[in-house]
């Protein structure tokens, strides 16, 4: 396949989740970052340069993802490269992705005989055939392609970037961070762009202080007759994770088969770093239902609508409902949870009682002791 | 090419058949059969390589080798694809002077590959097989196999007086020199049983091999004919005792026990352990296991990729394994990719890897705690109809 990838893992907006993460590290489904659903969508088309954005907090993203091994991108030509930011002043910091891009461009360079670039963003997931996205794009004949999702906008939501289609299927309009009506088709963030325009535009866009990709790169060079949009819509399942409040309901939603099958199984597998743990014990006393629930994990209370990740410990007498608990959490004897994000390596000493709400669940720190 | 010498190397006995274990190694070597539900049973030895510091592992193989050797790959499960290690597969070939073929014995396995251990020069050689279920830092026996200046090194564990005749047993001086080795004796003087895990000194190894490969009247085992013989030449032979869990997986009744004995709160076999024991596999890019509303899960294993609808009491559940609603796994092993349709009923039984049982079957019985239990089996792959009974015992 003659394309590369480029996954943005920038910023989170997820408050204390983010603290220590990017977009792309964030944890999902129990035994996932939310890097791996594209990085696998890339692994599975076949594609051999994937470059990862990243503008900080990175450290957590480069321990998960290390040389690519477990996607199959550790390879002789090409594979994966962090295009993390060079040092600079204190006063100037990346400020959109196409800035990202453009300290990226010697990426762009590797890599002779792709000719599109495929960008995806880390804060949505999918599980996507890249191939025929690709084709489609190809066969348009329009200089890029938006992949989109219906349904998404609902009059609440902002939306990064809306279109709105005309009856023969043009774009009749877009809007960049948009609370858009129901007619509106989302962006997924996800562009296919031939290189040469790519680095064309980048370059442009640069040198008049342009930095931001959907409102810079996308509406404006439309906008100005500049270039040709074709539109994907993927009838697909899609996550947008782009605040807490969605993170938490998306993540109880794997609770429903045809999402986990649609997330996990719809064209290829989701590839993950291995840890090695060993499968989950249900004591004597659990009970468990309408859980996802990962391995490793020691299980003696009663959880119910919740997603366990891995090596999590829940003690007898516990009563925990809806909540998220990441990995190596210990939750103590007779504790009550509702509504919950426990980070990684938290302590819930025995007897605590949280209570969140489903708009506005608690979330405790990563490595915290409540 | 140059290799870099290394003190010490593992080779794993990988190539019998396990025909006690029936329909389950009917079409794979015992080392892959699955065990506690995501490993294989060479994880153990592999896994305990690794934990050990020993980074070069040479892997005998010769009855059904695919998916074994599918299972090894390039060892980088267990880390032993990096520039300074390997887990090399050696199955038997064929030789210019014809003394070669199919291995005949566990010595002779290890004779044919004398070229592939010569290349590390080792100072010790660790032989191992894949039978059991353990965890064992082979580095402190090397030490005590240095310590002791010995030519070779077995590790031993107490059995009791009435299984002693089932194994090779050791009769020691007291500063646990071995004076004399009784293979599978009818009136054992001792409860030492070798464990089937020797530290050679390579030099003394390998003149024995060839001395051995020589003599026609030899079996070409290591318990029978080169352990006697390198204690009749006179040279230091010492006992290590190992009192931890260990497990002969030989039999349906020990596999399905040492199945159990990863159960409970304070389980027999604690299989998890600290960061630096801990038991390696190859892993599938599967999801987190689903535990519905209806579903009962109590004192089980139960690993990702799972989904479970029915009830599950005292049971390993496998790898992507689906339990129906309204269906019942009670004390049993189900191998990885098993279905349980709805309605069907499992009791001591181990199912095969990818077996479907379907909806209202019913597979084995219940019995009592002091009962010989009879486990029943199914092979891989193996479908029982709907509203159709495999008794206890039966296999399929």
């Amino acid at each position: 396949m003659n394309v590369m990838g480029i996954i943005f893992a920038n910023d989170a907006n997820m408050g204390d989740l983010a603290d220590k993460r990017t977009m792309g590290s964030i944890p999902f489904g129990g035994r996932y970052r939310q890097v791996d659903f594209h990085l696998s969508n890339m692994a599975a088309a076949g594609i051999r340069h994937v470059g990862i954005i990243s503008r900080r907090n990175y450290q957590s993203l480069i321990n998960h993802i290390g040389s690519g091994e477990e996607w199959g991108l550790e390879l002789e030509e090409g594979g994966l490269e962090f295009l993390t930011p060079y040092a600079m002043s204190a006063s100037h910091s990346y400020r959109g992705k196409l800035e990202n891009l453009y300290h990226g461009m010697n990426f762009l360079n590797y890599g002779a005989n792709d000719e599109y670039v495929i960008l995806a963003d880390s804060a949505i997931l999918a599980n996507l055939d890249l191939n025929r996205i690709l084709s489609n794009h190809i066969e348009s004949g329009k200089d890029i392609t938006v992949v989109t999702k219906a349904g998404i906008a609902d009059g609440r939501k902002q939306l990064d970037l809306a279109i709105r289609l005309d009856k023969k299927g043009e774009v009749a309009d877009l809007a960049v961070d948009y609370v858009a009506p129901k007619s509106y088709l989302a962006s997924m963030d996800l562009f296919v762009i031939s290189k040469t325009l790519l680095k064309k535009l980048v370059n442009e866009c640069i040198a008049r202080n342009l930095f931001h990709m959907d409102r810079d790169l996308i509406l404006g060079s439309w906008q100005s007759g500049q270039i040709s949009l074709n539109v994907y819509q993927f009838t697909g399942l899609a996550m947008f994770n782009e605040t807490i409040e969605e993170y938490f309901c998306n993540s109880l939603a794997l609770i429903d088969q045809n999402i986990r099958q649609d997330l996990f199984y719809r064209h290829h597998p989701v590839y993950t770093k291995v840890r090695d743990r060993v499968p989950s014990y249900y004591g004597e006393a659990c009970q468990i239902d309408n859980c996802i629930v990962a391995d490793g994990c020691m299980l003696e209370g009663t959880v119910s609508h919740s997603v366990l990740f891995r090596q999590v410990s829940v003690k007898e007498g516990c009563c925990i409902q809806n909540c998220l608990i990441m990995n190596d959490t210990v939750v103590g004897e007779n504790c009550q949870l509702e509504y919950v994000i426990l980070d990684k390596d938290v302590t819930v000493r025995p007897g605590s009682k949280l209570i969140g709400t489903p708009s506005n669940p608690i979330i405790i720190k990563r490595g915290e002791i409540v | 090419m140059h290799f870099q010498k290394k003190r010490c190397i593992a080779m794993l006995l990988a190539g019998g058949q396990g025909s006690r274990l029936k329909v389950l190694t009917e079409k794979t070597a015992k080392p892959a059969v699955p065990f506690g539900g995501k490993y294989r049973i060479i994880d153990f030895p592999l896994s305990n390589c690794v934990n050990s510091g020993i980074d070069t592992v040479g892997i005998l193989t010769q009855y059904q080798p695919l998916e074994l050797n599918e299972y090894i790959g390039n060892g980088q499960p267990w880390g032993l694809n990096k520039t300074h290690s390997c887990a090399q597969v050696l199955p038997p070939y064929e030789r210019h002077d014809k003394k070669s073929g199919w291995y005949k014995g566990t010595a002779n396995a290890i004779y044919q590959n004398i070229d592939f251990i010569e290349r590390f020069n080792p100072d010790y050689v660790v032989i191992l097989s894949g039978d059991h279920i353990y965890k064992m830092d082979y580095s402190a026996m090397v030490e005590y196999h240095e310590r002791n200046n010995a030519s070779c090194t077995i590790a031993v564990r107490d059995v009791p007086l009435a299984e002693a005749s089932r194994f090779g047993i050791l009769n020691t001086n007291p500063d646990s020199s071995i004076y004399e080795f009784e293979e599978k004796p009818a009136k054992p003087k001792s409860t030492n049983a070798s464990m089937g895990i020797y530290v050679f000194n390579w030099d003394v190894l390998r003149q024995a091999l060839i001395a051995d490969e020589e003599d026609p009247n030899s079996s070409n085992d290591f318990g029978k004919n080169i352990i006697p013989n390198l204690l009749n030449a006179g040279h230091k032979m010492m006992a290590y005792n190992f009192d931890g869990y260990w497990k002969d997986v030989g039999t349906i009744n020990s596999l399905w026990e040492a199945n159990m004995e990863l159960l409970g709160k304070n389980p027999e076999f604690n299989i998890r352990g600290a960061e630096h024991a801990r038991i390696y596999a190859r892993n599938y890019a599967l999801p987190s296991s689903y535990i519905d509303s209806n579903a009962k899960t109590v004192n089980c294993f139960i690993a990702e990729g799972s989904e479970v609808y029915g009830t599950v009491h005292h049971s390993i559940i496998s790898t992507d394994c689906s339990i129906g609603e309204g269906a019942l796994v009670e004390d049993s092993v189900l191998m990885p990719g098993v279905v349980i349709e709805s309605g069907a009923i499992v009791r001591h039984a181990i199912l095969g890897e990818n077996s479907k049982i379907c909806r209202n079957a019913v597979v084995g019985g219940a019995f009592g705690p002091k009962e010989k239990k009879k486990i029943s089996v199914t092979a891989k792959g193996t479908v029982l109809e709907e509203n159709t009974v495999l008794l206890p015992g039966e296999m399929l």
